[in-house]
């Protein structure tokens, strides 16, 4: 009795054996008939990381290329921007995305590590203001902004008590009586990062000379908001309460449909109100629009054939990739800089 | 629940008849607890049912197509085969290095080593190691399985992440083995040396065949734990498109099943919901598909004993 047992015991550890067995001689077949699938004889990996804004733009381009090159490795992720560039300076990967340019301090990282980079601008995104339907407020302009979000507002619980400093910067919205319930992107995300740069930025500037804050304080927001690196758990957040306020990528503000409402928003206070769309995007209209832009590795691009075939395959279709990820593509003039950005393998940024 | 109060009426009456004293408490509390019994499986039920109504539309429209493609950026060309390989994958190296080498070291423990202050130190130590949270194995498998060995395994390979989960259940197979081992009577190991058995046939042909059903259940329901999701991540599971993540693609890019469904929530819920929601469903019909296995190979053991 008790030896048949054991031989069932051995049988199941030796099937998984030869499960594993295999699994690792298919491996070697793989690797020996690699380039046989597809048309193209090109090997090799591409690996591309950063903002989870543009990670659909490169997936989508990614899954095409791999379809007619079997033989190439892609992995896309989307950690966000300064974490993408963070493994981009120190040379992990190989195309890093980014909702907003590189930053100094970035560029001084990548320079150290003796990584030249080439900046493709691949197309726009706005960033949506979101609230409940139920909060009456159709409008918000930066000053609004800043008074409900920046660093000075820390503290804030009810939409009221921004009303003076809302007042004080020159705006004339009246906030309802409502608690204050703030959800955005972390510091990690690029979409952090732009809001407070075209939103906040200007009047921190202006609130430093004036003393109200410190140097430390000017680029950022107030510290005690909900922070979150998932655009749904911020989605949700901003449908559960009538006070709510929030910050997403356009893209995905659309995706959610009905149940949030995307505020119209002025830059000067009492300017005009311009709500997102995709023409109010594209034409710059709207005031929280930013571009998005892939970074190449350029030393790499020369000796890895797989990488340079897969952003030329990317900026050909490169319109296609961005409408389908929801955003808004380049115009014609701007598509041609950046592919002759990349034919002339223009190294450096060319933004602020 | 309802029937509560009923079945207390009819142990007061029935005492009465019978001339004893009725026993409230008694009655009460094992409703009690039959209700906590039937709470956990009340959540369980709301679980599957919601996830199973929130995903229907991709369950019941394209399940074979879900469960056969690899990731794509459009949520209705998406599948999980490469999360359901790398699951797999990771669940076989769990068997092959967890389980010979957690029964070995319990039966080391149990049956040949002395209880010394040593052996007490490291029984402990096991069982502190069993409680440490798994984003901890998950940075030690990062720095050690897929740094320090990459040329070994690949780098960030789902041998990586196989060798990290084996190591992460080690203690727990270790602890319910020796618990199983510790449950033979002695009498069997007695009677076995009486008859001139030597140690290590009394434990072959004694002690593991009787601890054998005790020692599957703990250790298969180890292998079924794939609440890792956090180590799985930090030891490089892939958040996005990659390709690749066939079955025996060992030492290349992976996926698997929890930290995709982690990637699948944080994609726009109104397109990538139903996505989300079926491979939810797909991970939970896996683990009871492997519990069940495990139930029914212990009962077979347990029969034959």
């Amino acid at each position: 009795m008790h030896t048949k047992g054991r031989w069932t015991l051995l049988l199941a550890i030796l099937s998984v054996f030869a499960l594993l067995a295999s699994a690792c001689g298919d491996d070697d077949d793989d690797a020996g008939g690699g380039g046989g699938g597809g048309n193209g004889d090109l090997s090799g990996t591409v690996a591309v990381s950063g903002s989870s804004t543009v990670e659909p733009i490169s997936s989508a381009a990614a899954e095409a290329f791999a379809e007619e090159n079997g033989g190439v490795d892609i992995s896309v992720e989307g950690p966000g921007t300064g974490d993408g560039f963070e493994a981009f300076c120190a040379g992990e990967t190989d195309i890093s995305d980014a909702s907003r340019p590189i930053d100094k301090e970035e560029i001084a990282a990548c320079e150290e590590a003796g990584i030249e980079f080439i900046e493709l601008k691949v197309g726009f995104d706005g960033i949506a203001v979101l609230t409940s339907p139920d909060n009456p407020l159709e409008c918000l302009s930066f000053a609004d902004l800043y008074a409900l979000i920046g660093p000075e507002s820390q503290g804030f619980e009810q939409w009221t008590d921004a009303q003076e400093l809302a007042t004080e910067l020159g705006a004339d919205t009246e906030f309802p009586d409502l608690p204050l319930e703030l959800t955005g992107p972390g510091e990690e995300s690029g979409t952090y990062d732009s809001f407070i740069e075209i939103a906040l930025a200007d009047i921190a500037e202006a609130r430093l000379e004036e003393g109200a804050i410190t140097e430390d304080q000017v680029e950022t927001t107030r510290p005690d908001y909900n922070s979150s690196p998932n655009d749904n758990t911020i989605i949700s957040n901003i449908e559960g309460s009538e006070g709510s306020l929030g910050w997403v990528g356009f893209s995905f503000a659309e995706a959610a449909g009905d149940s949030v409402k995307a505020m119209a928003v002025s830059e000067e206070p009492g300017g005009e109100c311009v709500e997102a769309s995709s023409e109010t995007i594209s034409d710059g209209s709207y005031p929280l629009s930013r571009s998005l832009y892939i970074y190449v590795n350029k030393a790499k691009a020369e000796e890895n054939e797989a990488l340079s075939a897969f952003v030329d395959f990317y900026l050909e279709g490169l319109t296609e990739f961005v409408e389908g990820g929801g955003y808004v593509a380049l115009p014609e003039d701007q598509v041609s800089e950046t592919t002759s950005a990349w034919e002339d393998k223009t190294v450096g940024t060319r933004e602020g | 629940m309802a029937a509560a109060p009923h079945a207390l009426a009819g142990e007061v009456v029935s005492a009465r008849i019978q001339g004893r004293r009725a026993d409230v408490g008694g009655t009460l509390f094992k409703y009690a607890l039959l209700g906590a019994l039937l709470l956990t499986i009340a959540v369980l039920a709301v679980l599957l049912y919601s996830q199973v109504d929130r995903g229907s539309e991709v369950l019941t429209g394209r399940l074979g197509d879900f469960i056969t493609s690899k990731y794509s950026s459009l949520s209705t060309r998406a599948g999980i085969k490469q999360g359901i390989n790398g699951t797999l994958t990771i669940a076989a190296f769990v068997i092959v290095i967890a389980i010979p080498l957690g029964v070995g070291a319990a039966v080391y423990l149990e049956e040949y080593a002395q209880k010394t202050r040593l052996t007490r130190f490291i029984d402990v130590n096991i069982r502190n190691l069993a409680g440490v949270p798994s984003v901890v194995y998950g940075i030690l498998g990062l720095a050690i399985f897929a740094r320090a060995l990459r040329n070994f395994t690949g780098g960030a390979s789902v041998m990586a992440a196989g060798i990290t989960l084996a190591v992460l259940v080690l203690p727990i197979v270790i602890i319910t083995s020796a618990e199983a081992i510790r449950a033979v009577p002695d009498s069997i190991r007695e009677a076995g040396f009486g008859v001139g058995a030597t140690r290590w046939e009394v434990i072959r042909s004694h002690v593991l065949p009787y601890a054998l059903p005790g020692i599957l259940t703990g250790t298969v329901l180890s292998v079924a734990r794939p609440s890792a999701r956090p180590l799985l991540i930090v030891v490089g599971a892939k958040t996005g498109f990659f390709t690749g993540g066939d079955l025996g693609d060992l030492r290349d890019n992976f996926q698997a099943l929890p930290s995709q469904i982690y990637q699948f929530s944080r994609l726009p819920e109104s397109t990538w919901g139903a996505n989300t929601a079926a491979a939810i469903v797909v991970l939970l019909v896996i683990v009871l598909a492997v519990n069940s296995a495990a139930i029914l190979l212990r009962n077979r053991f347990e029969k034959k004993r």
